[in-house]
């Protein structure tokens, strides 16, 4: 690498959402911009334009919010947009009536404004493991200026 | 009585026995007709099954079969008593026994001429069951009884139907003793195998016999008369018969009986098909004492007369050919062209020849004149003939040399058969050629056939050492028959120049493959003429591609060369498979006249090929030829190409030793070595694999090809090695590899090859010291870019940006492409490369905790980083690497246990399980390679002075990831085989520790166990045997020992409830003698789970006994009590086996073991 191409800055908070990465160079497993949505890459298969002719891949991707299915095909050597997919988890301090939790923050201040989980067997899982008084840290996934909860973790009784 | 009482009718039944019989008979009739029409089927079912289920229902049975006016529930009364013959069989009468099949008998015969054919077949095959469910209990003179009135049908003396009945019978009754048709009675193997040895060594000859005097007995009559005629129906049914029986499976034709034990460890049935099936042609081998019927007695040839006679009778019908009789002729024909083995006398070779010669006599008018008969096929004839003719030869040929082969025609012909088969074969490329359509034509079925004829006559001679040439016609002939081939491949690639590419394209490439290496093998055949020809074709489509330029679209030209690339780079060199690839003998042997090398036809063709690829270099012509697709066939022929012919070193690649002293084969040898014109090709090679990576950005298909294919190959042969290093070209490449940003953009697992590539290549350097550094050099930018990015203040975000991601996901691939290429010269810069990256990997699993891709990777790197650097690290190096893994495996686990998905997606979620899965193997993988450090260590410190003990650290590892692991992930193959084979030398060398484990985790350990004993795999099998045998022999040397051994875990335990828990090894004594008695498995597991068996006897002495006697208590015959007696007796007393656990006393147990099983499971495992 000469040395102007990797200055490792930190981007700030106006940094661009997306990112240019050649297609073919997308993987199963990661990310890609489908028709202005930020998915995840769960099958890339390629194939020829006619027979002489440049490789092109095609997409299936699964929307990281809404979990819906979209498809796109691009010429392998073109680029493609890449959302900033960003993970931060938080301590788990409370379960709000109004189905909202609040979060700790590293720098200790509360985050107040993410709704809970829809699914019925994992909203019961995190309210037990609450009452029971276990540790749970949520992650929260963020990507193109939706956020969403992506995964929780028991680390064990307090 | 049964109501079967020999000769006796209805007359002893009662008047109420009757309103019974004929309520039960409405009833029956009725269920039928409701299944007939489908209303409440589920009732009618069972109605009849209620029938087949009751004790003696043959009254019943016989009531319906004789008065019901509705053919199913006749049908039904027979299946009905058959199941509860073989059923009630043993409770039988002796005279019930056989009154049964005579009624049976009796019946068909009585009702040979009802047209409801499909009840008499069920009787039939009733009595042929029941006839070998009594096989061996009938005197010989009962059978005689039997088979006096079937003979008696079979001759016709009871007319036509009769005949064709009894022959029917007989078609029945082989199919029941041919273990692979044959229907499961609940009996033991060995049962079936002694009829099928009954019937093959004392009925089958007559049978067939019969068979033939029957067809001889109508023959006349079909000859004779001008209309179809009913004689034809009995003629096909003996054609039939006569067929099958020579399809059996013959076994104790040998004199020796070599093959007549059974198999008592597997059905045997699946495998032994499948190897048959395999070649499309059977060979039959009916030994030496069919010689009279099939051969002395001119059989043959009134078969052929038979069928070239009727066939010149219906001549103006074309349907005759695709009638039954016709079928069924043509196919016995066939067969008899494999006839093959002790049937032909050793001293007598003319009596073979004589044999084929007859038939191909008679199916020569299938065949010959080709054009002729191609033409009337595709003007409507039907072309199931011709198949069975190309049939017949692909039969001839295999089961003689090509010399006999082409021989065989000259007596009828003024060529031999050679010609033939190509004047044949070029007909057929001809008909594709001119119909590209999709369909499967019977010009596709004859042609796949032909190729087998050719492949199978042309291998043959391969293996035979090199100097059997085809005769100078047979040459010829597959000279012009290849280029008729090559031609229509040309044809067919151009046609499909414009059509899109198929997702069916990569299985139709594999068979693409097959397709031209049988064209190969005809081409080496006559190499004289093939190379110069192919040759100069090429010269002509390159010479057109270039008229063309800029102004003709190329697309069909272009295919055209795609194709001759593959034919050419067939015929040329063979697939090396990792060995050596050797020059082709053909290539070395011929061309005697050429002593320059640059006449040389191979030297000249491949000299344009490579003048041709190097074209690729220069832009504009890249960009208006070199298509991703061409470049793909170029790349894929160089690699092919060179692997064979460049450099070679003497000795290493030379084919069989009379060759050697060729003038000719020598200038070919020496032209592309390293004195002449061989670095100079290797320059434009990895010039043009360095365009190919650069220059076609996105090409997945070609990147990889040249990576793996064409590079790899060069790096792998050292003295290659030696000259890639001093080549501008190779360090351009490795200055790009470092420093380029396009080669970042590569395809990942291409990265990893070429970091690999580049890495073994080091090899040519002079010294080790000069080869480390290299790879230093190669690799300090990699390393250091990790340390930076990771000491920067703002790597948690930072890193989550998707430029850093690819920019981190690049280097771990790489890293992981130059672990896995440490040999010891460059071991040293490899492990410092590891070192200097431990902290940034621990870092990066930390801030890519959810980026499960990237942690992926990053485990991988360790993996074949410890894999590659263990057995030479000294013991403070270990100890540095094992602290590392082990932080690594804690933070792993703190990561994922416990973690749940809360995605919505059921896609994501199972994405999610499979990703956790392949870090779980590598997991596994890393913690197995640890425990190597213990067998094979390199280092210069001795074992006594390892600071770390590697048992506690892998212990401790399957701690942290036993948890994860679950029945369910065990389910993935891959997953299986690493985590058993961790677990089974874990307790082979340590099982001390595992005694240590808590209760959960020693459960968790052997529920997984048990888990792997039921699999399928062999491997996993044998390892958890192995894990058995380990933990059993342990116990009992250390109890011997007067230590706990196991303790509680062997001891069993009674729970608070009061129930007693069995301990370990007494369940897995259960399991295991179980496994061995009743299950299938292969007999490559017998001596391993004798292994196994043997010490957990030794430790549960009482439970065996018990165990034992359960077993013979069950058995209900008491011959086989006493023998199963016998066996366990002699099981543990034999061979002068003792109660203590070395070496010999295995060796005796494995060998009491397999002669138990041998004698028991014959008669334990039933069918």
């Amino acid at each position: 690498m000469s040395d102007d191409e990797h200055h490792f800055e930190s981007s700030d908070a106006g940094a661009s959402k997306t990112y240019p990465q050649q297609a073919g160079n997308i993987r199963k497993g990661g990310h890609i911009v489908i028709k202005g949505r930020p998915c995840k890459v769960v099958e890339v298969s390629t194939s020829k334009t006619g027979k002489h002719g440049h490789a092109k891949c095609h997409f299936v991707a699964i929307d990281i919010f809404t979990s819906k299915k979209l498809e796109d095909i691009v010429p392998s050597s073109h680029n493609c947009d890449v959302p900033h997919v960003n993970r931060v988890d938080y301590q788990l301090i409370d379960i709000s009536e109004d189905g909202f939790v609040s979060l700790l923050t590293d720098n200790g201040s509360t985050k107040d404004d993410l709704k809970l989980p829809t699914d019925e067997a994992l909203l019961t899982q995190l309210k037990n493991g609450f009452e029971e008084g276990k540790d749970i840290v949520v992650s929260v996934m963020s990507a193109m200026g939706e956020e969403q909860m992506c995964a929780l973790k028991e680390v064990g009784p307090k | 009585m049964l109501g079967f009482p020999n000769g006796s009718g209805v007359g002893g039944v009662g008047p109420e026995d009757l309103a019974q019989l004929q309520s039960t008979m409405r009833a029956i009739e009725l269920a039928c007709s409701y299944i007939q029409i489908n209303s409440n089927p589920v009732a009618a079912e069972a109605t009849i099954l209620s029938l087949h289920k009751s004790p003696q229902p043959y009254k019943a049975c016989r009531y319906i079969l004789e008065n019901s006016q509705v053919a199913n529930a006749r049908f039904q009364a027979a299946a009905a008593i058959r199941e509860a013959a073989i059923r009630e069989w043993s409770f039988l009468a002796t005279d019930d026994k056989g009154g049964l099949i005579s009624f049976c008998l009796g019946y068909v015969m009585q009702h040979a001429n009802s047209s409801e054919g499909y009840v008499l077949s069920k009787l039939s095959s009733v009595a042929a069951q029941l006839m070998k469910r009594g096989w061996l209990e009938f005197t010989p003179a009962e059978k005689e009884v039997f088979f006096y009135q079937i003979n008696q049908a079979i001759l016709g003396s009871r007319g036509l139907d009769v005949q064709f009945i009894g022959i029917n019978f007989l078609e029945s009754l082989v199919s029941e003793f041919s273990p692979s048709t044959s229907s499961a009675m609940g009996l033991p193997r060995e049962f079936h195998e002694n009829c099928r040895k009954s019937l093959e060594q004392n009925f089958l000859k007559t049978f067939y016999q019969w068979a033939k005097d029957a067809a001889l007995s109508v023959t006349n009559k079909i000859i004779a008369s001008h209309s179809s005629v009913p004689e034809v129906k009995v003629c096909n049914a003996t054609l039939r018969l006569m067929y099958q029986i020579l399809n059996w499976e013959f076994r104790y034709s040998k004199g020796g009986g070599t093959r007549a034990s059974i198999n008592v460890f597997s059905d045997g049935i699946r495998v032994d098909n499948a190897l048959a099936r395999k070649t499309e042609c059977v060979i039959v081998q009916p030994g030496a004492s069919w010689c009279d019927v099939l051969l002395s007695s001119s059989h043959v040839g009134w078969l052929i007369n038979l069928y070239s006679s009727v066939r010149q009778k219906f001549d103006l019908e074309g349907y005759w050919l695709d009638c039954p009789v016709a079928v069924s002729a043509r196919k016995l024909i066939v067969q008899l062209c494999s006839l093959a083995g002790e049937i032909f006398p050793s001293n007598n070779a003319q009596m073979r020849e004589q044999h084929l010669l007859l038939l191909l006599s008679g199916v020569l008018p299938w065949i010959d004149p080709p054009d002729v008969i191609s033409k009337e096929i595709e003007e409507g004839k039907s072309g199931s003939e011709m198949i069975d003719g190309c049939r017949a030869l692909l039969s001839i040929g295999t089961v003689t040399t090509p010399v006999v082969f082409d021989q065989l025609l000259r007596s009828l012909r003024p060529f031999g058969t050679l010609t033939l088969l190509s004047m044949l074969m070029g007909e057929v490329v001809k008909v594709l050629m001119a119909n590209s359509t999709d369909e499967e034509t019977w010009s596709y079925e004859a042609r796949d056939i032909l190729l087998d004829t050719w492949t199978t006559l042309l291998a043959s001679m391969d293996g035979s050492g090199g100097n059997a040439w085809l005769p100078p016609e047979g040459m010829h002939a597959a000279a012009s028959l290849f280029s008729l081939i090559v031609e229509s491949e040309l044809k067919v690639a151009s046609a499909s120049a414009t059509t899109e590419d198929d997702a069916d394209c990569l299985a139709s490439v594999s068979a693409m493959d097959e397709r031209l290496g049988s064209y190969a093998l005809i081409a080496r055949a006559a190499v004289d003429a093939t190379i110069p020809f192919l040759a100069k074709l090429f010269s002509d489509r390159v010479a057109r591609l270039h008229q063309g330029r800029g102004t003709v679209d190329p697309t069909e030209t272009l295919e055209e060369v795609y194709s001759l690339l593959l034919i050419i780079g067939h015929v040329l060199a063979d697939e090396g498979e990792g060995e050596t690839a050797l020059v082709p003998d053909a290539v070395q042997s011929h061309f005697v006249d050429f002593v320059e090398a640059n006449n040389h036809p191979v030297v000249v063709l491949s000299s344009s090929i490579i003048k041709f690829a190097e074209q690729c270099l220069d832009a504009e012509m890249r960009s208006s030829i070199f298509s991703p697709r061409l470049m793909e066939a170029v790349i894929w022929f160089l690699a092919r190409w060179s692997f064979t012919y460049l450099m070679l070193v003497e000795d290493c690649n030379l084919g069989s030793n009379q060759l050697q002293s060729l003038p000719s084969r020598a200038c070919l040898f020496t032209f592309f070595n390293e004195h002449n014109q061989g670095k100079f090709v290797l320059d434009i090679i990895v010039r043009i694999s360095l365009t190919s990576l650069m220059s076609f950005p996105g090409e997945k298909d070609l990147q990889e090809l040249t990576c793996f294919q064409l590079l790899h190959a060069l790096v792998r042969r050292r003295n290659i090695c030696f000259h890639l290093l001093s080549l501008d070209s190779w360090r351009n490449l490795a200055n790009a590899f470092a420093n380029d940003k396009s080669l970042f953009l590569l395809n990942s697992v291409s990265q990893r090859s070429l970091a690999q590539t580049l890495v073994l290549s080091a090899y040519g350097m002079q010294s080790s010291d000069a080869s480390n550094q290299y790879v230093k050099d190669l690799m300090a930018h990699m390393t250091s870019s990790l340390v930076d990015l990771t000491n920067n203040s703002d790597l948690k975000n930072l890193a989550q940006q998707p430029d850093i991601i690819m920019l981190v996901s690049c280097v771990l691939e790489r890293l992981r492409g130059a672990a896995s290429a440490t040999e010891p010269r460059t071991q040293r810069a490899v492990y410092e490369m590891g070192l200097s990256v431990m902290n940034p990997v621990l870092r990066l699993l930390e801030v890519y905790k959810h980026e499960s891709a990237v942690i992926y990777l990053l485990l991988k790197f360790v993996v074949d980083w410890v894999d590659g650097q263990l057995s030479y690290l000294e013991a403070h190096e270990t100890a540095v690497v094992i602290n590392f893994c082990m932080s690594l495996l804690q933070i792993y686990s703190s990561h994922n246990i416990g973690k749940i998905s809360l995605s919505l997606s059921s896609t994501l979620l199972n994405e999610a399980k499979t990703e956790k899965y392949k870090d779980l193997r590598a997991l596994l993988q890393l913690l197995s390679h640890l425990c190597s450090k213990d067998m094979v260590d390199f280092s210069s410190d001795s074992i006594e002075t390892q600071s770390t003990n590697i048992s506690q650290v892998v212990y401790f590892g399957l701690h942290i990831i036993t948890p994860l692991i679950t029945l369910e992930l065990l389910k993935y193959p891959k997953l299986c085989f690493d985590y058993f084979s961790l677990i089974s030398h874990m307790l082979e060398v340590y099982p001390e520790t595992l005694a240590q484990l808590n209760n959960d985790a020693f459960s968790h350990v052997l529920t997984t166990v048990d888990f792997g004993l039921h699999q399928q795999d062999v491997d996993i099998v044998t390892m958890c045997l192995r894990a058995l045998k380990a933990l059993a022999s342990y116990h009992y040397k250390e109890k011997n020992a007067g230590n706990l051994g196991l303790g509680s875990h062997a001891a069993g335990h009674t729970d608070p409830n009061g129930v007693f828990h069995e301990g370990i090894l007494s369940r897995f004594l259960r399991t295991l003698l179980h496994f061995l008695l009743f299950e299938d498995y292969s007999t490559d597991l017998v001596s391993t789970a004798a292994d196994a068996l043997f010490p957990l006897i030794l430790c549960e002495p009482n439970l065996y006994q018990g165990l034992g006697n359960e077993l013979i208590e069950k058995q209900a015959n008491p011959n086989f009590k006493t023998r199963l007696a016998n066996a366990l007796q002699v099981l543990t007393t034999s061979n002068q086996l003792s109660s203590s656990l070395d070496r010999l006393n295995y060796q005796r147990f494995r060998k009491n073991l397999n002669n138990f099983l041998v004698e028991v499971r014959g008669f334990l495992k039933t069918r």
